[in-house]
This record gives C-alpha cells, sequence and structure tokens, in this order.
C-alpha cells in the first residue's frame, strides 16, 4: 500500500470504522474521547482492572500543583459514560492480523471472578474479605484485601478477585447480595474488527535498586519518587501524612536525588526521561508545604525546566518555597545503623567542595522505561522499538504519532517519555490521524 | 421556570481528599447548612466529583425531590460542568446548579488559619444557598456548526492542522499575514532532531495544501473582524496590498500564529557588531558549505553559542520563561557546524536536551570536540567589541576560572517571544494571555489546546515556546477538537444572555453602546420602542445590564436579584461568632 | 439599621472586616483560583462573588453591600484592553470615577473600595489586593452607617 502505482484500490480496503486504543491511562483516554466525540466507536482496552494509569496516584500535578485525582476523575467518568466508548479493562491483546483500515483484534478479557454487569461496587466483599496483600497501587507501602478495588475511583467501580491470594473461603460470595461473585469464572477471547489502533501504553519506572550505592531496598529511609507520591496522598495508605518507613516519624530534613536511571549510557538509559526534573521539584514544594520547618535539598545534574510555566515554578520553589538546589552527583549512601539517617557523599559542583550531608528522608527521584509488554504488543502489531525500547515513529515532523505500520498510531510515554500535557496532545494528536483512516471506510 | 415552586435545596460539601477537609471543617459546614433557608437536605463526601459522588448527587435528587443542587468544592471553572451533566441526569436543569470554591477560594490560601477559613467556607456556602433559591430553569440551546475551519498562520502548525482537517473532508482556510507560507520552520537551517532543513519538511505540506480541493489559502492577508460564536463565526479577512476584504463563516478557529525570534538589543554587543547574531539569524545565512563572517565575508573558523538570551530571567516580564528549543537548537547547530569550524563553544547555565534523541544530539556534539561550559546564573558572560573583534569573557563553574575567548561570529540563543501583534489577535478571539506572553490554554495539564472561548483551538508555539515536531503534535490534536465539533453537526450554547423588560426600557441608548458586540439595538417598529437583544451575538457579558439606569435588562443566570441575595446572605445573617479571632 | 447594630456588638478587639469581593471569571476569579493552587496566602476576609465581566456590575451592587455593613469592597477585572469580552472592564472603569464620588457624598470614605485589575497569571497581585484593601479598611475601623 506504500506503493502508489496506477493499480486500482481493492473496494474492500477501508472496511471498519472501529478504533482500538490499547491502554487507559491519561493519553489513551484522551486517544478514544477525541475519536469518540467524531461519532466513531473505540474499544479502550486497559490490562489492569481500572482505567486511569499513572496519573491516578501521583499526588499533585506540576506546574500548578493541581491535585492531580481531582482533575482526572472527570475524565474518567466521561470515559465510562461515553455511548461511543466500550471499556475493556482487565484485558489484553493477544493477536492482530490485517491493515490499515482492516484489522482483526484478538484481544483476551482476564477472568475477574466478579461479574461487571452485577457488581455495584458496595466494598462488602472486600470488608469481609480475610486476606490482606500489599496492593500495587500504594507502591505496596498499603495493603489491599483479595477480592479489591485498586483505588477509590476506580474505573469501572467493579472488584476484582486475585486469584493467586485467593484462600477460597467463600466469605464474599456469601456476603454479596447481588450475586455477582462468580468463582468459575473464565478468561474469555474476543474478536473485534478496527479500522485503526492507537498504542497508548505508557512507562514504568526505572528499578533504582540497580544503582547499589544509592541504598534503596537496603535502606529503609531511602524510597522512590512514586512511593513518595503515595505517602503523601491523603487517600494514601498514611492518609497523607508524610513519615519515614524506618520509625514513622516525621522527616524533618529530605533530599531529593534526580536523574537516577536516566542520561546513563552504561545502565541503558542514554536518554532524558523528560518529568523527573519537574516531579521533583513539585515532589521537594510539597513537602516543604506539609512541613513549612522540615529542610528540603535537591541534588541535580541540570533542572530542565522547560514547559510551560515550569521556569516559573523552579523559579518559585527557589524562592517563595524554600527548597535548596544543589547542582551534584550523590556518591556512596550510608545509612546511620542507629538512627536510620542516611549519610551521602555529594559533590557540589558550583563550588567544587566534596561534602557529607546527613538527611533523615531520601526520595530518589527514577527516569521512566517503556513498560514491560510493549515489546510483546510491539511482536504483536509488528511494531519497530528503537534501541532504547520505545516505538518508533515513523517521520518526526510529518508523521510524529504515527508508528511504522501505517493504521496504528502511538500516544503518551508509548513512544518516548512525556509530561501530562504532552501525552494528552500526543492522544488528541493519535486520534486526528486515527479518524482520517476511520473516515474513509464509511460516510462519517 | 414554574416561579411557584419552592426551592428544596440540596447541598453537598466534598473533602477532595485532604485538600479542602484538611483545613475546612467540613462537618460542622455540611451541619451549618442544613439550617439555612429551603436547604432539605445537607451532606458531605471524600470526593463529590468521583462516580460515588455523582452517584450520591443523583440519589439524593430523587429521593428528597430536590430542585436546587449546591455542591462546595472546588473552583466551578473546573468542575461545574461535570456536575451540571449529574444533575441533568436526574432531570433537573443545569441552571439550577450552583457551586461554591472551597478549594482554591478558601483552603488551598488558608491553609494556616483553620477557624477562619471555615469562617469563610460557611459564609460562602450560606451565600450560594440564597442565590440557588433565586436560579431559573433555562432553556438548552444547540446550534448548528458550520463545517469549515479557519486556520490562522501557516508555519508547521497551521500547514499540519489545515492538512488533517482537510484529510478529515472538512473544508479548511488557512490565513497568512506574510506573502509567502511556512513560517519559522521554513527559514530554519539545523532542523533536530533528524538530519533535515526546514524546507524539506515544510515543502511537501506547501505541495500538498495547494493541491487539496477542501483547502483555500488566503495570503498576505490578516483577519480585521471575528464575530459569532462557536460553530457559527463570521470573519472578515483583509487583503494586505490592496485592502479588499472578504467574509467567510466557520465553525471553528485554530489559532496557530506562533512565535518570534527575540531580538535581544542590549544584550552580549548584539546591534554593535555585524558579528554577533541571533540562532534565528544563522539558520538564515546561506546554506553553503563554508559558513562566512558578516562583517568581512571571511570564513568563519571560531564559533560561539551564549544560551538562555532573554529566557528564565525572573522578575522581567515575559521573559521569565525557558523557551524550550534553543539547548537541543544549540546542540544540532553546534555539532553540524563542529565540521566546517576549528573551534566550536558553546555557553550555557543548565542544558535542557529533554527530547527524543535529544540527549543524543548534546552527546554527539561533545563527541565532536564542541567546548561546553557553565556559566553562573548570576554572573553572565561579557562581551567587548574593539575594532570589529568581538571578545569573550566569562567565568568557567567547573575548573573556577575565568576564561576568554575571541570568536569569529557570536551566536545568541535567543527567547521565543510572542509575534508582536499577539495583542491584537488576543483581542480579535478574545483569548487570554499567560504571563509568558503566550496563550493560554483551557487547562494547563488536560486541555492544552482548547481556549475558554469555546470553538476556538491554539496549536504551537502560539501556546507557550516549543520545536518544530512539539507544534505539529499540536496541530493534528488542535485538529482532532475542531474535527470534533463539526463531526457532532450540533453543539450546545450557553443560554446565559441578557434579556430586555421593555415595559422598563426608557430607550436611552446606554446599553447599545455599552454592548462590545453591537448585540443591542432599539426595535423603532415595537410600540412602544425598547432596546432588543439578538440573543445569537450575545456573549453574556452583562454590560449592558451593569449599564442599564431603569434596570430593564435581566442577564440570565446572573440577575441583580440573585446576586444581591448572596451580598445578604452574607453581611445581614446574624452570626454566632463574629470575626475570626487569630 | 443592619450596620449600626453590628457595629455595636462588636468590640474593638475581636473585629475582621467583612469584604465584599466582584471578581469577574475570566481574569480576576481565575486569577484568585490560581493563588490557591500556588498556595499564595492571603488574609481570609474576603467573599468571592463571580460575575461574568467587570462590565456587569452596576454601581448599585457595591453601594448595597456598604449598606448592608460590608467594610470594603473588591472589585476586580482584566486589565483595560484584555478584557474577554473585548471592552466590558473599560465600562466598569468609567462608572468607578463617578461611583467614588458617590460613595463619598454619602459619607463613606472611599478607601473602603478597590478597583484592581489582575489577570488570570496574576495570582500574586490579586492576593495583595485582598491584602491591600483589608489592611487599609483595617485602618479605618468598622463601618459607622453616616448617611440618609
Amino acid at each position: 500500500m506504500t506503493q502508489s502505482m496506477d493499480y486500482v484500490e481493492t473496494p474492500k480496503k477501508y472496511v471498519s470504522d472501529n478504533a482500538l486504543v490499547i491502554g487507559g491511562g491519561v493519553a489513551g483516554m484522551q486517544a478514544a474521547l477525541d475519536i469518540a466525540n467524531q461519532g466513531y466507536k473505540v474499544y479502550l482496552v486497559e490490562k489492569t482492572p481500572s482505567i486511569g494509569g499513572r496519573m491516578a496516584a501521583i499526588d499533585k500535578t506540576f506546574p500548578t500543583l493541581d491535585c492531580s485525582a481531582c482533575i482526572l476523575t472527570p475524565k474518567l467518568s466521561e470515559v465510562a459514560r461515553h455511548p461511543n466508548i466500550e471499556l475493556l479493562t482487565y484485558s489484553e491483546v493477544e493477536k492482530a492480523t490485517g491493515h490499515e483500515g482492516n484489522f482483526t483484534i484478538k484481544i483476551r478479557r482476564k477472568a475477574r471472578y466478579v461479574h461487571e454487569d452485577k457488581c455495584s461496587g458496595c466494598g462488602e466483599c472486600a470488608q469481609v474479605c480475610p486476606v490482606e496483600v500489599p496492593a500495587e497501587f500504594e507502591e505496596k507501602i498499603g495493603f489491599r484485601k483479595a477480592i479489591y478495588l485498586p483505588f477509590p475511583q476506580a474505573t469501572p467501580a467493579v472488584y476484582t478477585i486475585d486469584m493467586d491470594t485467593c484462600i477460597n473461603c467463600k466469605r464474599c460470595a456469601k456476603t454479596c447480595t447481588r450475586g455477582a461473585i462468580d468463582y468459575e469464572m473464565k478468561d474469555k477471547v474476543v474478536q473485534l474488527n478496527v479500522g485503526a489502533i492507537v498504542v497508548a501504553t505508557g512507562y514504568k519506572l526505572f528499578d533504582v535498586s540497580v544503582y547499589p550505592r544509592l541504598g534503596y531496598g537496603r535502606y529503609q529511609n531511602v524510597i522512590n519518587a512514586m512511593e513518595y507520591e503515595r505517602l503523601i496522598n491523603a487517600a494514601g495508605p498514611t492518609h497523607g501524612h508524610l513519615i519515614r518507613i524506618s520509625d514513622g516519624k516525621t522527616p524533618k530534613d529530605i533530599g531529593f536525588i534526580q536523574c537516577v536511571g536516566a542520561r546513563d549510557v552504561n545502565k541503558g538509559v542514554p536518554y532524558c526521561s523528560r518529568v523527573c526534573c519537574m516531579y521533583g521539584v513539585k515532589n521537594a514544594v510539597m513537602a516543604r508545604e506539609h512541613d513549612p520547618e522540615a529542610k528540603v535539598t535537591i541534588y541535580y545534574a541540570d533542572i530542565r525546566a522547560f514547559g510551560k510555566g515550569f521556569e516559573e515554578f523552579y523559579e518559585m520553589a527557589k524562592t517563595r518555597f524554600g527548597v535548596n538546589f544543589v547542582k551534584g552527583r550523590v556518591g556512596e549512601v550510608v545509612e546511620d545503623s542507629e538512627t536510620k539517617d542516611l549519610i551521602i557523599e555529594v559533590e557540589d559542583i558550583n563550588t567544587a567542595q566534596l561534602e557529607e550531608v546527613r538527611h533523615d528522608l531520601l526520595v530518589i527521584c527514577p527516569g521512566l522505561q517503556p513498560p514491560d509488554g510493549l515489546e510483546t504488543i510491539a511482536k504483536v502489531l509488528k511494531l519497530e522499538q528503537s534501541e532504547d525500547g520505545y516505538l518508533d515513529i515513523e517521520d518526526t515532523f510529518s508523521a510524529p504519532v504515527t508508528t511504522t505500520i501505517p493504521g496504528v498510531f502511538t500516544c503518551g510515554c508509548a513512544d518516548g517519555p512525556k509530561d501530562i500535557p504532552d501525552s494528552v496532545t500526543a492522544g488528541s494528536a493519535a486520534a486526528m490521524r486515527a479518524t482520517i483512516i476511520l473516515s474513509k471506510a464509511g460516510a462519517k | 421556570m414554574s416561579e411557584v415552586e419552592t426551592p428544596r435545596i440540596g447541598v453537598f460539601v466534598c473533602h477532595c481528599g485532604h485538600n479542602i477537609a484538611g483545613v475546612v471543617d467540613v462537618d460542622k459546614v455540611a451541619e451549618v447548612a442544613e439550617d439555612m433557608p429551603y436547604v432539605v437536605f445537607s451532606t458531605h463526601e471524600m470526593f463529590m466529583c468521583a462516580d460515588s459522588g455523582q452517584e450520591l448527587i443523583r440519589q439524593k435528587i430523587k429521593e428528597h425531590n430536590l430542585n436546587r443542587v449546591v455542591v462546595a468544592s472546588c473552583s466551578p471553572r473546573m468542575h461545574e460542568p461535570t456536575f451540571r451533566r449529574v444533575v441533568e441526569e436526574a432531570d433537573l436543569n443545569r441552571y439550577l446548579f450552583e457551586q461554591v470554591n472551597l478549594r482554591e477560594h478558601v483552603s488551598w490560601c488558608h491553609m494556616r488559619q483553620p477557624v477562619e477559613a471555615t469562617e469563610k467556607a460557611i459564609d460562602l456556602v450560606r451565600m450560594s444557598v440564597a442565590r440557588a433559591a433565586k436560579l431559573e430553569a433555562l432553556p438548552i440551546k444547540k446550534v448548528e456548526v458550520t463545517p469549515r475551519t479557519l486556520v490562522v498562520g501557516s508555519g508547521i502548525a497551521g500547514l499540519t492542522a489545515a492538512l488533517d482537517i482537510a484529510d478529515r473532508g472538512f473544508e479548511v482556510v488557512i490565513v497568512e499575514k506574510d506573502k509567502v507560507l511556512g513560517g519559522a520552520v521554513a527559514k530554519w537551517t539545523h532542523l533536530f532532531p533528524s538530519d533535515q532543513i526546514g524546507e524539506q519538511v515544510i515543502e511537501p505540506l506547501i505541495d500538498r495544501i495547494m493541491r487539496h480541493e477542501k483547502i483555500e489559502v488566503v495570503r498576505d492577508s490578516k483577519v480585521v473582524n471575528f464575530e459569532g460564536y462557536i460553530g457559527n463565526f463570521e470573519v472578515t479577512i483583509q487583503n494586505n496590498p490592496t485592502g479588499a476584504e472578504r467574509t467567510y463563516k466557520v465553525g471553528t478557529v485554530i489559532v496557530a500564529t506562533g512565535f518570534e525570534p527575540f531580538r535581544p538589543i542590549g544584550y552580549y554587543g548584539y546591534g554593535e557588531s555585524p558579528d554577533v547574531v541571533t540562532l534565528a539569524e544563522l539558520q538564515e545565512m546561506p546554506r553553503q558549505y563554508e559558513l562566512f563572517k558578516p562583517s568581512d565575508g571571511k570564513p568563519v573558523k571560531k564559533i560561539a553559542f551564549i544560551g538562555c538570551v532573554g529566557s528564565r530571567e525572573p522578575g522581567t516580564k515575559g521573559h521569565e520563561h525557558c523557551s524550550r528549543h534553543c539547548c537541543s537548537a544549540v546542540a544540532k547547530a553546534a555539532s553540524d557546524l563542529r565540521q566546517r569550524c576549528d573551534e566550536v563553544l558553546v555557553l550555557y547555565q543548565d542544558i535542557r536536551t529533554y527530547g527524543r534523541g535529544h540527549e543524543e544530539m548534546h552527546r554527539l556534539a561533545r563527541g565532536r570536540n564542541v567546548i561546553y561550559s557553565k556559566f553562573p546564573p548570576d554572573q553572565k558572560p561579557q562581551v567587548t567589541i574593539r575594532k570589529g573583534k568581538v571578545r569573550l569573557n566569562w567565568f568557567d563553574v567547573l575548573s573556577e576560572d575565568h576564561l576568554q575567548f575571541e570568536p569569529d561570529l557570536l551566536v545568541l540563543a535567543s527567547a521565543m517571544v510572542p509575534p508582536s501583534d499577539i495583542e491584537e489577535t488576543a483581542n480579535l478571539f478574545s483569548l487570554t494571555r499567560s504571563a509568558d506572553g503566550f496563550f493560554n490554554p483551557e487547562h494547563i495539564k488536560l486541555a492544552p489546546l482548547t481556549t475558554h472561548t469555546a470553538g476556538i483551538m491554539i496549536a504551537g508555539a502560539a501556546q507557550a515556546a516549543k520545536n518544530a515536531h512539539e507544534s505539529a503534535i499540536d496541530a493534528s490534536g488542535a485538529a482532532a477538537k475542531a474535527v470534533g465539533l463539526m463531526a457532532r453537526g450540533k453543539v450546545e450554547i450557553e443560554s446565559t444572555v441578557a434579556q430586555v423588560i421593555p415595559e422598563l426600557c426608557s430607550t436611552c441608548y446606554t446599553c447599545v453602546s455599552a454592548c462590545p458586540y453591537g448585540a443591542i439595538s432599539i426595535d423603532k417598529d415595537a410600540k412602544p420602542q425598547a432596546a432588543r437583544v439578538t440573543e445569537a451575538k450575545c456573549h453574556g457579558c452583562g454590560t449592558c445590564a451593569g449599564g442599564c439606569p431603569s434596570s430593564a435588562i435581566v442577564m440570565l443566570h446572573s440577575t441583580d436579584d440573585q446576586i444581591l441575595a448572596m451580598v445578604e446572605a452574607y453581611l445581614c445573617t446574624p452570626q454566632e461568632v463574629t470575626g475570626g479571632n487569630a | 439599621m443592619m450596620t449600626e447594630a453590628k457595629a455595636t456588638i462588636v468590640t474593638e478587639n475581636d473585629w475582621e472586616p467583612r469584604i465584599v469581593a466582584y471578581c469577574c471569571n475570566w481574569c480576576s476569579y481565575a486569577g484568585a483560583d490560581l493563588a490557591g493552587t500556588s498556595r499564595i496566602q492571603y488574609p481570609p476576609n474576603a467573599r468571592i462573588l463571580r460575575v461574568n465581566c467587570t462590565g456587569r456590575i452596576k454601581p448599585e451592587f457595591i453601594l448595597a453591600a456598604l449598606d448592608m455593613g460590608a467594610d470594603g469592597v473588591l472589585v476586580s477585572g482584566c486589565h483595560p484592553g484584555d478584557c474577554h469580552y473585548t471592552s466590558g472592564n473599560l465600562k466598569a472603569r468609567a462608572r468607578w470615577a463617578l461611583m467614588e464620588q458617590v460613595i463619598e457624598q454619602a459619607g463613606v470614605n472611599p478607601k473602603r473600595v478597590r478597583l484592581q485589575w489582575a489577570s488570570a497569571s496574576e495570582a500574586q497581585i490579586f492576593a495583595d489586593g485582598v491584602r491591600a484593601l483589608v489592611e487599609q479598611v483595617k485602618e479605618l475601623g468598622p463601618i459607622v452607617r453616616e448617611w440618609k
């Protein structure tokens, strides 16, 4: 189809005007909405039990400090109640054949063991469930039951049984007055016909334990940024009280370490992850917000405050919020075995001094990486990935949201790290390019 | 609608997690609200905007037969549409909903004064309850959307948006004030991260634009008049040389007016020597293998760049922002030019090569022995020009040394600033601007492409400093918004317009001259004569009602009665405790 | 009437000014929102009323507020030239001069009212404006109705 010879196009080329969006984070949701708003049917596939993605777990957003849940929640319900969007949560794409205008997709709908049409989300089941396991949504700092809703605003508001930890006591089934629970439920495979596909699979955080010198995983008071987000979140495991994991005390001297697992050729992450500087600054500001007495220091390489309002926010962090910025790389982190404080070695580049500094909490701000599973999706859809694992795009300028396969588009972090506004914008852009194809199928 | 109906008000107070409840005693607010006039139900809830909160509202409307709903949560600028939809789902007219802002206006700005904050919250709820009692249902109006988009500007954003919309099957009119299409990108030599020059990117787009049957290109022209409302705009375009005017009807607008490179007069010898140029001027120098000095035409062997010129200046209005593209643009230009020059030096504050492939360009530049040197932000490099020679003195942070360099050409990476006529554009399309001078989006995180004027989108550098790749993505995104409106064919519009009570009108013409939209005229055929509002032209500002000496104009949903009821509720309610004891 | 009753029951020490603030939706109300999201702290004395445009504000709204016992009234809108409705704020400005005279003739110190321009991005200017009016009104003391 790339050769534009004199062949007459087969009349059947553009068959379906339905779209498939893979990934229910903020980018995928935006793409789905912008396609659906043009009158086309959208299947939104999400592998976890709820849409919302990473943004649902973030506490506040930069540069305006809007709370993430507050601005995301209406989007969740807009997607859920859109007449043209069909949500397929807890589902994964298994197989794809066909071409632009006419793809056949097989989707595995994993068994939730709870019927979506019967569950009202009342939560009685979780109350009687005797099993408690670390909650993924809470970065395993908090707990959930074996039958659970990942977070209060989860969409759809339908419970899921985690069969790996379920002890089969059947208390939930006895409690559920709607008879929504079904232990015999099996995975189902459904087949869809779509004309265009948008890949919005998001990212995963770099695993900072790869740098043993920073002490993550060894010292309790060294945490990563996502754990920090949950600790300062009012709906999080500590109800928004920032505490040290070791002793539950309020930290008084917090250090943030930037650029971990980013711009490092040796660790396979040569690129800049683009969001860490700003989320680091935002988290530092929030630390001062939570406790104006706390001392807060950021150790950075460059502060990349490049987006709209970012530099102004960075300036505000320095002047109004009194965050202390130190340009320098952090060397070895050592734990004081008695107090569980952390002593770090840092070279301040501006003064060329090697210093030893004590903090009672260290937050590591990792870079982003392609999520586990992107490779599988890329294989299924025959998409090319660059060396760092992100999807390749067809052209930087003329086709910035098109993958190497016509009819398959990308947005959000699937083709490289992005912040929320850039992800949302790319979601809309992918929707635009997708609908150009869908419009060829019918008279829409 | 029926004026005899007794108000039955429901009050819903939101915790917003910890955001409101952490400061304001939401329990108490809900409790006090119970005793307010016409309130039949009052409660508080963790997240009113969540599905469970929404369901609660719908359920209580039915259960208590509520005919007015007050939600005390965040700013209505964010969630009024959400809650209006919720009450509509429970068969209540959307204009019978009222929102109280307890977060942005209370808990977040009085964080250390919980007592006073709670008192303020109660007052605000009381005021809104009083207003709610006087709210009236208004008809929901739908209008057709003209299936044509006006694209203002023909840079990479304008061209891309136009092509997407046309490819999707809708008509486009592009207006460009310049004689040629292509904007800044067309002139750019060292485009990044790919090895293309601007023309290679822009030419194919222009080529397709010119051949596209759905696109009309209007060059060397500008918009001189803009009227109407979403779906039904009327735009007058004037040809620059001839002055001839033409009017188009369009349903949506994409403003893609781009940026201007800042001319840094007074910075680093700019304007004092022809060998000091901006990064944008470097792009327009003749594209031949060797670079020649503008002063004497000799080949450039030594070149220096300075970053952040006119950007990142705290306290300088319009220059506080980071210009986003320059660090990567400099890395690309420096690494390209290093192959033709003996020495290339880059002086920087921070290096912000953030995008995909940008860090690699930066690394490539260093690999090619481009010298990067960091200067302290409070100690800018000094440029002296003596006998035509440019001399650079600066303090290098890493070596802690004062250094000197005499480049043949000094390139200043100057800021991206809004075009000089942006104020005109802002007024024409009723757009607001942020501190960086560029246009404000509807919401900085989740609605970056739409504006507060329904039907008008922004794309590319019109919204903020950004590079060509990002502008192209913006353009497709903005196109999706425009197409979304046009594909639906019909959209709802606000019913909040002005109405005249003819019996009270004294035909004094105050309203006629006050109306910014020419929406009011005196109906001379009526008996007696009276002012008349053309609803389609009314934007609902209420300036006519504010000026009418006879109180003959009713501003729907913002009536005198509704406003004064709020004032009265605040000031004339006996209070148990007065003031806020510190 | 209401005013005098009010003025008698409060003592000097626990008196806090009561301020009615009329803000236009597009600039100053948004600026106040931004003050919140930026966590700019300012005195909690003002109660904001949202109107679409400062042009909507009838002089009576200001007089009525003072009559009902407000110690101060703030009107905050878009900068001249930046009005969302092109020129509504210019009308507000034109009315203001007259309004100040009327207030003075009624025996109220015009320092109790304040007209300011604060755009959607000028959170600090908005907050500073509230603070300035509160401080000014504190110097003047509680309003005592002397007119009629």
